[in-house]
């Protein structure tokens, strides 16, 4: 069991470092910092993936998202000045594999199902989808922000002279 | 586009002359450091920075299309000012980079304001990452995502090539200077008609989760956690303009995947 939940992290890492990457590009992010992007991605991912595990923390999606988040924060501040960049340049590309685009996604579809639908019990079945992928989705994008954010915050002296 | 430099040299460093030169080269800097995707607190400390280093004193007022910068030297009240519109060249985090690097170069090692400028105009021609590694890259991280949302990999599959077409044409759009507005909702429909080929036609496992992350290339993140930044700092005005077109981005590429699923008779009504 415990050799399944290792690859699992593993490929779940794999993956997030590989959309990191690709996300690094969209933003012209400078070439020496794709890797460290990357592997930033990878930790953040892997964390609130283990966090999320039943076997392991199984904590609700928000508060492990954030938590992943404030780790990713951490080392992109702590990684930003090796490569001589803002520590926004490190955390940004690593946040977006952790964007809740089926929430998001579901959400919308909710949203369309509801004005489709005009019989009181549909309605508020998909209302209720609504408003729970909806919050969800919210939530967790606002506890990934807030969480990358607070390292920069705290460690101000050392994000705003990381390209020094 | 980049404007071309505005920015006059004189010799002397002191006097208003100097004084007017150096608000037009912080203006110049900042309007460009706002257009690539800085924060205003990074905006702020920057210009600062760069303003005690030429031994004069700045404030700065940053707007979200506009930057305003007032420089005086002992005579406090006759300040110079000078207001630039931000530069319009998209987010990048490589023009933020040496932006900021060059900051630290003026403070540090003395750079007299001549070189200063110079090194500005070198960094503002500085050309973008290739649109061709841009748009495979894209592609791949996206059929990636697709696969941490649990999509199998016919639905990686779908996801990379309607990531390839969707992002070839939002390229094209943005090349042809197209309202991004509706370049978006554009790429978004495609990607999306695209992708729900896997539900048409029972491809793999996960069609709905190819349909799903087919769009999410578009989502405007940048915008979105610099407006957080933005609050955390009290620049509310900032802060509300960011997110607010981010807002409406995301709303062109919901209406995109709307119409896409509409049009193809997508069942989930």
């Amino acid at each position: 069991m415990w050799s399944d939940i290792l690859i699992n992290i593993l490929e779940d890492g794999a993956f997030a470092a590989m959309a990191a990457i690709g996300f690094s590009s969209i933003s012209n992010t400078p070439h020496r910092a794709y890797m460290t992007c990357a592997l930033i991605a990878a930790a953040g991912h892997s964390i609130r993936y283990m966090l999320t595990l039943p076997e392991l923390g199984a904590m609700h999606i928000i508060p492990a998202s954030t938590a992943a988040s404030f780790a990713i924060g951490m080392l992109a501040v702590l990684f930003a000045s090796r490569i001589k960049c803002p520590a926004e340049v490190c955390f940004f590309p690593a946040l977006l594999p952790m964007i809740p685009g089926m929430y998001a996604y579901r959400s919308i579809e909710a949203l369309l199902s509801c004005l489709y639908h005009t019989q009181e019990e549909a309605f508020g079945h998909y209302f209720y989808l609504l408003a729970y992928n909806g919050l969800t989705c919210a939530f967790i994008i606002l506890g990934m922000v807030v969480g990358a954010t607070i390292p920069v915050f705290l460690f101000k002296k050392l994000s705003f002279t990381a390209t020094r | 586009m980049m404007t071309t430099s505005r920015i006059c040299k004189p010799a002397e460093t002191t006097g208003n002359a100097y004084v007017r030169a150096t608000a037009a080269f912080l203006a110049d800097y900042a309007a460009l450091l706002s257009g690539c995707g800085a924060t205003c607190i990074r905006i702020e400390k920057n210009t600062r920075r760069m303003a005690e280093a030429f031994g004069i004193k700045a404030d700065i007022f940053i707007m979200p299309t506009y930057v305003s910068v007032s420089v005086w030297g002992k005579d406090i009240a006759n300040p110079s000012v000078a207001m630039r519109k931000t530069a319009n060249c998209g987010i990048s985090f490589n023009l933020n980079a040496q932006l900021s690097r060059l900051s630290w170069e003026v403070a540090d090692n003395h750079l007299d304001f001549a070189t200063a400028a110079e090194r500005f105009d070198r960094i503002r021609t500085t050309r973008p990452t290739g649109k061709w590694e841009v748009l495979i890259l894209t592609s791949l991280a996206n059929a990636s995502f697709c696969r941490l949302f649990g999509g199998d990999a016919i639905a990686m599959l779908i996801v990379l090539i309607s990531t390839l077409a969707g992002y070839r044409l939002k390229q094209i759009m943005l090349e042809d200077k197209r309202d991004v507005r509706l370049t978006f909702l554009c790429a978004s429909f495609f990607s999306a008609a695209l992708s729900a080929g896997g539900h048409i036609f029972n491809l793999g496992g996960t069609p709905e989760i190819a349909l799903g992350t087919s769009v999410l290339y578009l989502i405007p993140g940048v915008p979105y956690i610099n407006a957080v930044s933005d609050i955390i700092y009290r620049h509310y005005l900032c802060a509300f303009s960011r997110f607010l077109d981010a807002a409406v981005l995301t709303a062109c590429l919901s209406a995109g995947l709307c119409a896409g699923m509409l049009i193809l008779g997508l069942k989930w009504f």
